[in-house]
C-alpha cells in the first residue's frame, strides 16, 4: 500500500472485487474522511487544476472559431450533396455565411470572429481542436456527453473523476465547484457535475456569485455564542460516544467532518468576497457593466479565479443556461435568429472570459491551471428552413485548451469546406478527456472504478491523447 | 493481487500419437501464428485482443470473447479462426488492417484444421479472464446442505478462520437495531423498556414476539419497499433534457409497499412487474405492477433526425433490459449490447432476445381501472358527448349563413391602406402631446375571430417605436431615453424573470421579442411629455426579405393607439381602420361583426353558453385513474441484433426467448418472431421465476441478507457475474435461496429466520483480534454497525421531534424542491421544509437530477441507474446541512417544545436515543440549556453520532 497510493487503491477498487481483502479495502476507502484528500497522479503532471468554461446550447463553431471562407463564397446556395438534410428540428435551407467577418489575430494570424475582439488577444496561447464530434444531436445528452463521455445520466462527470483521482489541495474548500450562470442551469442541470456512481463526495458543489454555497452560513436566528456552545456540547457527546465504540472509524471521521465544516464556513465566504478585489480588476472583467447578464457572468469569472487561486481542483464555469420557450434566448442555441442571438451572447462572454485568462496569466496561474472551453456540439452551415438560424450539428464542433501543458497558437483537426463535418484528424470527446487526464498526470485507461458489472473509465473504452496540442 | 483462476492443463498425449501432424504444425502453422497472430493473441501481446490466446492449444480451445472454441478440429468451415482469415466474418477480418494472408497460407491452415488441428503446445497456462457456464452463480441451487440453520454455516466459516460469534446484544441495542432494520424507524422509549423487561423474563419469547410485531407493522413495507425501489431504479421524473416531473407513478410505489406488507410471493410480484397487465386484466392492484417497465429515465425530446430516433429508442429499451436483468437475475446483460459480454457467457443475441420481449412498450400514461369503473365512465360521458356534437352542428349551420353575408359585405368594401407589415408597420396620426402611449391589440395574424385570444396564440412584437413630431424625427420610445414599457406576457421563466418581457420592444434591437399576454396592451411611459405623430411596430427579427416564417410570432392586425398626458384620460389617435385584411378569413371575421343581426348574435351566444356548459359537465365526470405505466403495441418487425450496438446496422433476427446463459439449468423457451406482445413478457416472467432458475432466488435472498447485515453475501447485489464479488458464504446463500423457494417465495419467513439467528442477535462489540482477521466483519464475528440511511435519518429527526405523520400512507408524494418548467425542468431545493413534508421519506417524490437537502447529502442516490447498494459517505457538507438547514432548526424547536414539561434533559435523551442520560451528560446538558437555551441543546442532539449510528 505504498507509493503511489492512488494506483494501488485504484487497483483495488477497480480490479479486486473478489475475495475479502478487496471488498474490505474498497469499503475502507469509501469511508475516507473529508471531501477528498490529496493523492498522487500516475506520472508527473503538467497541470494540477482545471478550469472548464462551458457555453451550453451548442455554440456555433463557424460563427466563433472555425473560419469558413467557402461559406461566404457559396452563401445562399444549396450545400453540395446534402440538399434539404433533415436534422434535429427538421429541414435545412441553403448555406448561410456567418453574419460577421473573421479577422486574423495574434502572431499566429489565427482567423477568429470579429464578435470576439477580446478573446482574439489570446489566440497565440490557445490550442483549438476544430474536428470535435459528438454522439448525439440533443442538448441534454450532448452536455452530459461533453462532461462525462456518456450520453445518458448516471456517469461521473470529468470533474468528479479528477476529484476522485487527485483529491483536493485545500481541504477548507470543496474539491470541485460548478458555477452556474445567472440565467439558470445548463441542459440536464445537475447531471453535468454529478458524481454518477462515484461516491457523493466527488460531485461538484454548485455555487455562484449570485448564489452562495447552500447551508454554509450559520442561520441568522442563531447567535455566535449559541453556535459555539452547541458545537462544544456536540463535540463532547460525540467524543464520549466514540470512546464507548472503539473500532468504528466512521464516528471519528464524522467528528472531523464537523471540524472541516467549520473551517469551510470561514474560508468559503472569504474566497467568495469579490469586494476584496481592487477596482481595476473589476473593470478588467466588467463586473459593473450595464449589461446585467454580462456583469453577472463577469463576477462568476472572477469567482472562478479566486477559487482556483485557493487550490480548488476543478472549476466548471457556465456561460448561459438551458433551453427556453425561445431557442437561443437563454443559451447559444441559435436555431432561428442567429445574428440577434449571438449579438446578445458574444458580448456577455467575450470580455469577462478574456479578462479571466489575462488575469490568471498575469498571476502565473496558467502554469498550474489547464483551461478548457467546451460546448456540446456544433451547428449546421445551412440555415434552418424558414429561419435565419442554424440547427444542431453533432458531426463537427470546436473546443480549445490553453494553459498548463498546452501548446499555444495551434489548430488541431479540420472540418470540411463548410464546417458540416470534421474530416481531418477527427477528434472525440474521449480524446479530449484522454488529453485532459494526461495533462493532469493520469493515464485515462488506468483510472477505473467498478460499477454494476464493468470497470468504468471516464473515456469509456476509447480515447487517444491529442499529442499535437501538448507543449 | 487479483486471484485469477489459473487453469493448468493436463499434459496431452497428442505429441506421441500423431508425429506427422506435429511436423505439419511445426513447419507450416507455428511460424504463421507467431508472425501474424501472436502480437495480439499471446502472453507476449502488448494488449491482448478479444481475450483470445493463440499461443497454446488451450487458448484456442477456450476461445475469446465469443466464449466458443475458435477452432473446431476437423471442421474448418465452422472454425472462427479460419473464417476470419478467409474474411468471411464482417468486421473481424484477420489479421486486422493488413492484406489478406496468401492463399497458400490459408490453405495450410485449413488443412491443419481438417487434420484435427494437432497442436503440441500444451501444458501452458491460460488465465481465465472471464467466466463461462461453469461460473458459480449459473449452477443449479444446491439441494443438500451441511447445516440446517443459518448459524451453522456462519459459525463453521468463522471457526475456519479461528473466529467466533460475539455474545448476544443487550436489549436496548437489539430492539433499536431490529426496529430500524425492519421498519426504518426508531422504537419508542416505552417499547425499549417493555422489551428489556420481557427480555429478562423470557429471552426467546421476547425476541420472537418482537420480530412478529415488527414484521406485522405497516412500517415494514415502507422500509423494505424503499429497498426494492432502489433496486428497480424507480424515479418520478423522466430524466434527460426535459426531465419533467411524473405525477402519476406514485400508485406503483404504493403497490410495492402494499405488496411487501402483504408478503406477496416474489415470483408473483416479479411476474406482475413484467406482465401485470396480462395476468391482472381488470384488476388495477395487479396491473399497476407493470409500471416497473417504464419507471426508468427516457429521452422524450422531439428529434427529427431518423438515426437519432433509432438511437433514442434503443436507449429507451436498454433501460428496461438493464433494469430487468440487474434486478431479477443479477446479470449485466446490458454489457452484451454491442458485442458478446466480455466477462460472462452472455452472447449479444441474449440481449436482443430480451429486447424482443420489450419491443412493444412505449413510455406514457394509461388508464388503469376495473371493468366496473370503465363501464361507469362510458355511461356517464356518452350522452354528454352526443349533446356536444349536436350543439356544434347547430352552431356551424348558423355560422354558415352569417359568414355568407359577411363575405358579400367584404366584397363591397375596398381597403384604403395596405395591410400590416411584419417588418414594420407605420401608423401616422395628427401630432399629439403625450406622456403615456397605449397600444391596444384586438387581433393578430393568427387570430381572426375578432376576439383577442389568450397570449398562448403567440402574439409577439420585437420592436415598438414612437416618433417625435419635430424634425428630424426621434424614437422617443427607446428605453435608453428613459421610457418604461409595461404589458402582460404570455410566457415566463421563473429563474430568468426578464425573459419575454415588454422591455424588449424598446431596446432598439429586433432580436428579442415581447410575448404578448392578456390583456394585449403595451403601455409606454415617456420620461417627459413628448409631441408625437407616428408609431412603428415590428415583429421581424432579421432584415426585410429573410424568411423567418417559422420563427415569427403572430403580428397585431387590429389595434388602437391611445395617448394620455396624465395616465387617466386617454385619447384614441389612430386605429387600423382602412387597412387591407391580413387574410380573407381576417376580413370575413371583421365583416362578420357588422353583418351579424342582433337575433343571430343572441343565438350564437346561447349556443356557446350551452357548449361551454356541456364541456364543463364532461370535465366534471371523474377521469379514469391514469398511471405512468406505459402503453403497448404489437411490434411490426422482428427484433434484430444491432451490430456493434448500432441500431442502423441490423444483424440476424432473434425471437423472444429465454437467455442461453442459463440454458443448461433452466428449461428454455422460444416464441415465434411475431408472438403476441403481452405473451412475450409473460413468458419471460415465467422463465425468470421458474423453480429451476437458480439466479432469481439467489439474487433475491442475497438482497434480503444485504439489508439485514449491511452487506450481501455477494457484495455486488445486482452483478453475480465474473466482475462481481464472489459469495463469502456460497452454501449459506444457496440455503437461503432454497428456503425462499420452499416458503413459496415469501420474504417474511426468511426475515424471521434471519432475525432469530444467533448471528443476527449477537452484539456489535469490537474485538481488535477479530478485526485483525476480518476488519469489516464480512464473516460476521460481530453484528456490523451501520449509519442510518438518508430516509431513516430524516424520519428519525421527525420522530424525535414528535412531528412524523404516518398518514396518509401513500398517495401523491411530497416535494423538497420547487419544480419549474419552461421547456425544460428545473428543481430548486427548498430552504424550508413545511409541515406538509413531515411524512416518511419514502413518500418523497424523487425526481432525477434533483438535489435536495438532507436526503441527497446522506447518499440518497440519483436514480439514473438502479442503486442496489447505497454509498455511505462522511463529508463536511453533511455537517453543514445538518447544522444549518432550517429543517434541523424546526425539528430542534419542536423537540424543545416537546420536552417543556418534566425533566427536559431526560426527556430529550429518551426521545432521541431511547435511553436516560448519564449523570455527566445530564450535567453538561443542563448547563447548556441554562446558558444557551433548550434549542441549542436540541440542535446538538439532532447532530449527534449516537442518533446516526446503530450497533
Amino acid at each position: 500500500m505504498n507509493t503511489p497510493l492512488n494506483l494501488t487503491r485504484r487497483h483495488f477498487l477497480g480490479q479486486m472485487t473478489t475475495g475479502l481483502t478487496g471488498v474490505a479495502l474498497s469499503r475502507l476507502f469509501m469511508h475516507e474522511l473529508t471531501a477528498a484528500p490529496p493523492r498522487q497522479p500516475h506520472f508527473a503532471p503538467k497541470a494540477k487544476q482545471v478550469l472548464q468554461i462551458f457555453c451550453p446550447g451548442a455554440a456555433s463553431h463557424m460563427d466563433l472559431w472555425d473560419h469558413k471562407p467557402m461559406l461566404e463564397k457559396f452563401h445562399g446556395t444549396p450545400m453540395p450533396g446534402a440538399d434539404k438534410e433533415v436534422t434535429f428540428q427538421g429541414k435545412n435551407g441553403n448555406l448561410m455565411k456567418s453574419p460577421w467577418p473573421f479577422a486574423p489575430a495574434g502572431q499566429s494570424g489565427k482567423m477568429i470572429s470579429t464578435m470576439l475582439p477580446h478573446m482574439a488577444k489570446h489566440v497565440d496561447e490557445m490550442a483549438f481542436i476544430h474536428s470535435m464530434t459528438s454522439r448525439t444531436n440533443t442538448h441534454g445528452p450532448g452536455c452530459i456527453y461533453m462532461n462525462s463521455c456518456f450520453t445518458r445520466e448516471g456517469f461521473p462527470s470529468a470533474g468528479a473523476w479528477v476529484s476522485y483521482a487527485l483529491g483536493s489541495t485545500n481541504e477548507n474548500l470543496p474539491t470541485y465547484i460548478a458555477i452556474q450562470d445567472v440565467r439558470g442551469e445548463p441542459p440536464n442541470g445537475k447531471a453535468n457535475w454529478s458524481n454518477g456512481f462515484l461516491s457523493a463526495q466527488y460531485q461538484a458543489v454548485s455555487m455562484a456569485a449570485q448564489q452562495p454555497l447552500r447551508n454554509l452560513a450559520r442561520p441568522a436566528s442563531i447567535k455566535a455564542d449559541d453556535e459555539q456552545a452547541t458545537r462544544d456540547f456536540l463535540k463532547l457527546i460525540n467524543a464520549e460516544h466514540a470512546a464507548a465504540h472503539p473500532g468504528n472509524d466512521e464516528l471519528r471521521a464524522r467528528m472531523a467532518a464537523y471540524e472541516l465544516a467549520a473551517k469551510m464556513q470561514l474560508t468559503a465566504p472569504e474566497v467568495s468576497d469579490l469586494a476584496a478585489e481592487p477596482t481595476h480588476v473589476h473593470e478588467l472583467y466588467g463586473t459593473g457593466d450595464s449589461n446585467k447578464l454580462k456583469a453577472a457572468y463577469a463576477k462568476n469569472c472572477l469567482l472562478a479565479r479566486r477559487f482556483l487561486e485557493q487550490g480548488v481542483r476543478y472549476v466548471s464555469l457556465y456561460c448561459a443556461s438551458r433551453a427556453s420557450a425561445v431557442d437561443g434566448l437563454l443559451n447559444w442555441d441559435a436555431h432561428k435568429t442567429l445574428k440577434a442571438d449571438y449579438e446578445r451572447h458574444c458580448p456577455i462572454f467575450d470580455q469577462p472570459t478574456a479578462a479571466l485568462l489575462t488575469d490568471m496569466k498575469q498571476r502565473g496561474m496558467l502554469n498550474d491551471v489547464l483551461v478548457v472551453w467546451c460546448t456540446e456540439f456544433g451547428r449546421m452551415p445551412t440555415h434552418q428552413e424558414g429561419t435565419s438560424g442554424r440547427d444542431h450539428n453533432p458531426d463537427a464542433f470546436t473546443t480549445w485548451m490553453m494553459g498548463a501543458g498546452v501548446k499555444g497558437g495551434v489548430s488541431y483537426g479540420e472540418t470540411d469546406d463548410f464546417g458540416r463535418r470534421s474530416v481531418v484528424d477527427v477528434a472525440t470527446v474521449y480524446d479530449f478527456y484522454a488529453t485532459v487526464l494526461h495533462l493532469l498526470g493520469l493515464n485515462h485507461e488506468k483510472l477505473t472504478y467498478y460499477h454494476n458489472g464493468a470497470n468504468r473509465r471516464l473515456t469509456d473504452v476509447h480515447g487517444h491523447v491529442l499529442k499535437n496540442i501538448l507543449a | 493481487m487479483k486471484s485469477l483462476a489459473i487453469i493448468l492443463l493436463a499434459s496431452s498425449s497428442a505429441l506421441a500419437a500423431d508425429p506427422a501432424g506435429m511436423a505439419f504444425f511445426e513447419q507450416k502453422i507455428r511460424p504463421v501464428l507467431v508472425e501474424h497472430c501472436y502480437s495480439c493473441h499471446s502472453g507476449e501481446a502488448k494488449k491482448l485482443k478479444g481475450n483470445l490466446y493463440l499461443d497454446s492449444k488451450a487458448g484456442w480451445e477456450k476461445g475469446g470473447d465469443s466464449g466458443e472454441p475458435v477452432i473446431i478440429p476437423g471442421k474448418p468451415e465452422a472454425s472462427l479462426l479460419i473464417r476470419t482469415v478467409q474474411h468471411l466474418e464482417e468486421d473481424m477480418e484477420m489479421p486486422p488492417k493488413k492484406p489478406k494472408l496468401p492463399d497458400a497460407v490459408i490453405a495450410d491452415l485449413v488443412t491443419w484444421v481438417k487434420m484435427g488441428a494437432p497442436d503440441p503446445r500444451d501444458g501452458a497456462k491460460v488465465e481465465a479472464k472471464r467466466g463461462d457456464k461453469s461460473w458459480w452463480s449459473l449452477q443449479p441451487l444446491a439441494k443438500q446442505f451441511a447445516h440446517d440453520s443459518i448459524d451453522g454455516f456462519v459459525t463453521t466459516k468463522l471457526a475456519e478462520n479461528k473466529l467466533t460469534l460475539n455474545p448476544p446484544a443487550e436489549p436496548r441495542a437489539l430492539i433499536r437495531r431490529m426496529t430500524y432494520d425492519v421498519t426504518g424507524l426508531p422504537p419508542t422509549v416505552e417499547e425499549v423498556e417493555i422489551f428489556a423487561k420481557a427480555h429478562q423474563a423470557n429471552l426467546g419469547q421476547a425476541i420472537e414476539a418482537l420480530v412478529d410485531r415488527l414484521l406485522a407493522s405497516p412500517r415494514y413495507g415502507e422500509r423494505w419497499g424503499r429497498h426494492w425501489l432502489d433496486v428497480i431504479r424507480f424515479g418520478e421524473s423522466n430524466g434527460f433534457e426535459r426531465n419533467f416531473v411524473i405525477d402519476d407513478l406514485w400508485p406503483f410505489r404504493d403497490y410495492v409497499i402494499r405488496s411487501i406488507n402483504d408478503d406477496k410471493p416474489f415470483n408473483q410480484f416479479i411476474t406482475e412487474h413484467l406482465a401485470g397487465d396480462v395476468i391482472g386484466k381488470d384488476n388495477p392492484q395487479v396491473e399497476v405492477g407493470s409500471a416497473f417497465l417504464v419507471a426508468g429515465p427516457y429521452d422524450d425530446v422531439g428529434n427529427q433526425d431518423k438515426v437519432a430516433q433509432a438511437n433514442i429508442r434503443a436507449a429507451t429499451l436498454d433501460d428496461m433490459i438493464t433494469a430487468t436483468s440487474g434486478a431479477f437475475l443479477g446479470l449485466t446483460i446490458n454489457c452484451a449490447r454491442c458485442h458478446n459480454h466480455k466477462f460472462d457467457p452472455i452472447p449479444t443475441e441474449d440481449y436482443y432476445r430480451l429486447r424482443a420481449a420489450f419491443e412493444g412498450i412505449t413510455h406514457g400514461r394509461r388508464a388503469i381501472a376495473s371493468k366496473e369503473e370503465r363501464e361507469a365512465f362510458t355511461t356517464a360521458t356518452e350522452p354528454l358527448n352526443r349533446k356536444l356534437k349536436q350543439l356544434e352542428a347547430e352552431r356551424d349551420a348558423l355560422d354558415q349563413g352569417i359568414n355568407a353575408r359577411a363575405k358579400a359585405h367584404l366584397a363591397k368594401t375596398k381597403p384604403t391602406r395596405p395591410k400590416v407589415d411584419e417588418f414594420g408597420t407605420d401608423e401616422p396620426f395628427a401630432p399629439a402631446e403625450a406622456r403615456y402611449l397605449r397600444f391596444v391589440i384586438h387581433s393578430f395574424t393568427t387570430d381572426y375571430n375578432g376576439k383577442v385570444a389568450p397570449g398562448a396564440r403567440g402574439g409577439k412584437l420585437t420592436e415598438f417605436q414612437v416618433w417625435s413630431a419635430d424634425e428630424p424625427a426621434r424614437n422617443v420610445a427607446l428605453a435608453s431615453n428613459g421610457t418604461k414599457a409595461e404589458g402582460a406576457k404570455s410566457a415566463t421563466a421563473e429563474d430568468f424573470p426578464e425573459a419575454y418581457g415588454p422591455q424588449y420592444c424598446i431596446d432598439g434591437m429586433t432580436g428579442e421579442a415581447w410575448f404578448i399576454g392578456q390583456p394585449a396592451e403595451l403601455t409606454l411611459t415617456f420620461a417627459k411629455p413628448e409631441r408625437i405623430n407616428r408609431i412603428t411596430f415590428t415583429n421581424a427579427r432579421g432584415e426585410r426579405g429573410t424568411d423567418e416564417s417559422k420563427v415569427r410570432g403572430a403580428t397585431p392586425t387590429e389595434y388602437e393607439v391611445q395617448v394620455s398626458l396624465d395616465g387617466e384620460t386617454w385619447q384614441a389617435v389612430a386605429t387600423d381602420e382602412g387597412r387591407a385584411a391580413w387574410t380573407p378569413a381576417h376580413g370575413i371575421a371583421k365583416a362578420r361583426r357588422t353583418s351579424i343581426t342582433e337575433e343571430e348574435a343572441a343565438r350564437v351566444a346561447a349556443l356557446n353558453k350551452q357548449l361551454a356548459q356541456t364541456k364543463a359537465a364532461l370535465n366534471r365526470v371523474p377521469k379514469l385513474p391514469e398511471v405512468w405505466a406505459g402503453t403497448y403495441a404489437q411490434p411490426k418487425e422482428p427484433t434484430f441484433v444491432h451490430k456493434g450496438g448500432d441500431p442502423i446496422k441490423p444483424g440476424e433476427a432473434v425471437v423472444p426467448a429465454s437467455l442461453t446463459v442459463l440454458d443448461q439449468v433452466t428449461k428454455p423457451f422460444a416464441l415465434k418472431p411475431d408472438a403476441d406482445e403481452s405473451q412475450r413478457r409473460l413468458a419471460l416472467a415465467k422463465w425468470m421465476t421458474s423453480d429451476d432458475n437458480p439466479l432469481t432466488p439467489r439474487v433475491l435472498a442475497n438482497r434480503v441478507w444485504q439489508h439485514h447485515f449491511g452487506t450481501g453475501i455477494v457484495d455486488t447485489p445486482s452483478d453475480f457475474g465474473f466482475l462481481g464479488s464472489k459469495p463469502t458464504h456460497p452454501e449459506l446463500l444457496d440455503y437461503l435461496a432454497s428456503r425462499l423457494v420452499a416458503n413459496g417465495w415469501k420474504l417474511k419467513p426468511l426475515h424471521r429466520e434471519i432475525l432469530l439467528s444467533q448471528t443476527y442477535l449477537q452484539s456489535a462489540a469490537f474485538r481488535p483480534e477479530a478485526a485483525q482477521e476480518d476488519k469489516d466483519a464480512r464473516l460476521l464475528w460481530r453484528f456490523p454497525p451501520r449509519r442510518l440511511s438518508a430516509e431513516e435519518l430524516r424520519d428519525t429527526m421527525l420522530s424525535a421531534a414528535g412531528k412524523l405523520q404516518l398518514e396518509p400512507m401513500g398517495g401523491p408524494g411530497f416535494r423538497l424542491y420547487k419544480f419549474t418548467q419552461n421547456n425544460v425542468s428545473t428543481y430548486f431545493p427548498l430552504d424550508t421544509h413545511g409541515p406538509e413534508t413531515y411524512r416518511r421519506a419514502v413518500y418523497h417524490q424523487n425526481a432525477r437530477a434533483s438535489v435536495v437537502d438532507v436526503l441527497n447529502d446522506f447518499d440518497l442516490p440519483d436514480i439514473a441507474f438502479a442503486a442496489p447498494k447505497r454509498a455511505n459517505t462522511t463529508t463536511p457538507l453533511q455537517a453543514l446541512t445538518l447544522l444549518n438547514h432550517s429543517f434541523t432548526l424546526d425539528m430542534a424547536q419542536a423537540l424543545a417544545t416537546r420536552i417543556q414539561t418534566g425533566d427536559a434533559v431526560t426527556q430529550a435523551y429518551r426521545f432521541t436515543f431511547q435511553r436516560d442520560p448519564t449523570a455527566k451528560e445530564h450535567e453538561a446538558s443542563t448547563k447548556l440549556i441554562a446558558t444557551h437555551g433548550t434549542e441549542s441543546f436540541c440542535r446538538a442532539l439532532l447532530n449527534a453520532n449516537e442518533l446516526l449510528y446503530l450497533e
